[in-house]
């Protein structure tokens, strides 16, 4: 069967490769119709209603066809094709430029960090972790700070306009507004902070190599991926960035399940994570779910529906559970918590999740892009869609700047509560 | 996934006919022959009976690629008298899939969703896929096998034949009416995950030691198609010890409730 590439939405947002009308060759052009006609084909037949996204899609293609023929350079081939996209008003469809794929890689310029991670809150670009070891830290950034602009541009221009589209929810207006942060490992930025007393405070961030290891899936770009397992008091966290790499955040997981089977609580951490491979979530449920024939959900396609069947591990745990999401938390994240939620085994913390969580694929198209397209809907065990709808928590909390500057982390406490009073009432 | 089609066509190399020499000619307006005259036809072309019980145990390598979606892997597959089987698959970015039969045990481990032993109809498949020779015993393995018609493969007139096994769903072959080969084959794949219907084409036969192999298989199931290229065919050769010992956590899941495949 296929494999369900719920990730997307992000390596969108890496910028595009631009050429001007004056270096748009015919074979340019040949190759972007060709691309287009395998895009317009490929919903043609592999969407899972027979009316696109209850669309005239012959129509649509009558509109389109003479505009990309009439495309003068890659950037508006790729405009029309993404306007075509967009009349689907689904999430996971995509055209993904040829450059993401080299921008992406390790040692290509691009993907350096300082070391911060960040929420848009109230407006404001609000530091939600500094990692460890990282420039930021040794800079002595604090969780809460502001990011009021980096290199002399001011984010809250930006952030406005980025709120203003209703198209742009959190987990791609947070990616851009985090992309402003990254560039050629090894350079710096100025960044000025506003820190907890609101002084501002302007420091030179060295970028360092992106956190994790590289991972690479298909046609994918290629990603870092990293894992944060640890013990808090007698509960199990695991968080990490992305459902790839399954062997090694496979068996991480295992080791910290494992680990933890007399623990009070285990806490994932799906924050910020936009998914992925979608069978990672069926095996990972597996470690808290002992009975068999239990699924987290089905995928409709065309002509088949398949399930997210659950595969009960050895060694189950079976205390509290608690999964943190946010409105980063997508495709993936959304198939795991919201069946995990559904079928009664967790209790999810933290804000509404991004509401796109169609399981997807990304081909190679004939110009070199990729292009990314759902092939399936997917209704959870509870049986609601999560597209367009998102996982709503069962304790609804979000982060704020006095609680980071306070150096707590709300879901996070929420969650370590509860687990806390299903300890006491044990 | 690909699994159970994979090993069907490799470990089992399965079903199929015929006991007219290749020189046999049939008319179209022939009545169709039987489904067991069309099976042993296939054992006669690809080496006859006598060649296939040469061999006692087999290691099957070669690649698979879902061209599509980048994903490329290799594979290679032991199999021995009667019916061990372990097959691996191992595709970048995602990891090892392993999966087998042994000592009427069907089971499967991978990195997405770990360590699994199969039950009811989705191991009475595995089971039939790992018996070795199968393709010479399949009168054993299927309560009913039948000639339905002639339908085109690829160009080339095939006989339709629907084999019923003993347990599961009927999976269907098409046979070259010229050379007897089988060209395609349409099996349900039984998974907890449902079940899938996956067509699975066979090209480019090469000689492995006296039997006649497809080298070229390409599998296509919801809307995605994967190939595999078989590099080589080794036969009576020896199999690591160990080989087809369960792994310790799949060891430990015999004889536990296990999610089961859907039946329909």
């Amino acid at each position: 069967m296929c494999w369900c590439v719920g990730l997307g939405l992000t390596a969108v947002l890496v910028c595009g490769q631009s050429s001007s009308p004056s270096h748009y060759t015919k074979d340019q052009k040949r190759l972007n119709i060709d691309s287009f006609e395998k895009v317009w084909t490929t919903i043609r037949d592999k969407h899972w209603e027979k009316n696109p996204g209850g669309l005239d899609w012959q129509a649509i293609h009558s509109e389109f066809r003479p505009k990309i023929e009439a495309a003068a350079s890659m950037e508006s081939a790729r405009g029309v094709m993404r306007e075509m996209l967009a009349r689907l008003k689904e999430t996971h469809f995509a055209i993904l430029p040829a450059s993401v794929y080299g921008e992406a890689d390790a040692d290509s310029a691009g993907d350096g960090s300082p070391g911060i991670d960040l929420r848009v809150l109230d407006g404001l670009a609000v530091v939600t972790r500094v990692d460890p070891e990282s420039s930021a830290e040794k800079a002595g950034v604090k969780t809460g700070w502001v990011i009021d602009s980096v290199n002399g541009k001011e984010l809250a221009p930006v952030i406005r306009k980025l709120k203003s589209d209703p198209e742009i929810h959190e987990l791609i207006l947070e990616r851009a507004v985090l992309s402003r942060l990254t560039g050629p490992v090894g350079d710096a930025l100025k960044v000025v902070f506003r820190d907890g007393a609101n002084r501002s405070r302007a420091m030179d961030l060295s970028l360092d190599p992106p956190r994790g290891a590289i991972a690479k899936f298909g046609n994918l770009p290629p990603m870092h991926v990293w894992i944060e397992s640890k013990k808090i008091g007698n509960s199990g966290y695991f968080a990490f960035n992305m459902f790839l790499d399954p062997e090694r955040v496979g068996a991480r997981f295992e080791d910290a399940v494992s680990s933890c089977l007399k623990c009070d609580g285990f806490i994932i951490d799906l924050r910020g994570n936009p998914g992925g491979i979608g069978p990672m979530a069926m095996g990972m449920a597996g470690w808290f779910i002992d009975k068999p024939d239990v699924r987290l959900g089905d995928m409709f396609m065309r002509s088949v529906t398949l399930h997210f069947a659950v595969n009960p591990r050895l060694d189950v745990y079976t205390g509290p559970l608690a999964v943190l999401v946010d409105g980063s938390s997508a495709s993936t994240s959304e198939i795991l918590a919201a069946g995990l939620k559904d079928l009664g085994r967790a209790r999810i913390f933290g804000e509404r999740t991004a509401a796109a969580a169609l399981p997807s694929l990304i081909e190679k198209l004939p110009n070199g892009d990729g292009f990314q397209y759902a092939i399936a809907n997917y209704i959870s065990e509870g049986g609601k869609p999560l597209e367009g709808i998102g996982v709503t928590p069962d304790v609804e909390v979000a982060p704020t700047r006095q609680a980071l500057l306070a150096g707590h982390d709300p879901a996070l406490d929420a969650a370590l509560e509860w687990i806390g009073k299903q300890r006491t009432h044990q | 996934m690909n699994r159970i089609v994979i090993s069907r066509k490799w470990a089992a190399l399965a079903l199929a006919p015929l006991l007219f020499s290749a020189g046999a000619i049939l008319r179209a307006d022939d009545a169709l022959p039987k489904a067991e005259t069309i099976l042993d036809r296939y054992i006669e072309v690809t080496g006859g009976a006598a060649a296939y019980k040469k061999h006692k145990t087999e290691i099957r390598t070669g690649t698979m690629e879902f061209a599509a979606q980048g994903l490329k892997g290799s594979i290679t597959i032991y199999s021995a008298e009667p019916d061990k089987s372990y097959a691996v698959t191992e595709i970048e970015g995602i990891g090892k899939f392993e999966q087998g039969t042994v000592d009427g045990v069907a089971w499967e481990k991978n990195a997405l969703t770990g360590a699994r032993v199969k039950s009811g109809t989705e191991k009475a498949q595995a089971m039939r896929e790992g018996t070795f020779n199968g393709v010479l015993n399949w009168r054993k393995m299927y309560t009913k096998a039948e000639t339905v018609g002639v339908e085109t493969i690829n160009g080339e007139p095939c006989y339709k034949v629907v084999m019923t096994p003993n347990e599961g769903k009927p999976e269907t072959g098409y046979y070259s009416r010229k050379t007897g080969l089988e060209l395609k084959a349409e099996v349900v794949v039984d998974s907890p995950q449902g079940e899938l219907t996956a067509e699975v084409f066979s090209s480019e036969y090469k000689t492995f030691d006296g039997v006649l192999t497809p080298s070229k298989i390409v599998q296509q199931a919801a809307g995605q198609e994967f190939v595999i290229t078989v590099q080589s065919v080794k036969m009576n050769e020896e199999i690591p010890p160990g080989r087809f010992d369960l792994p310790a956590d799949v060891k430990a899941l015999v004889g536990k409730p296990a999610t089961k495949p859907v039946d329909k």
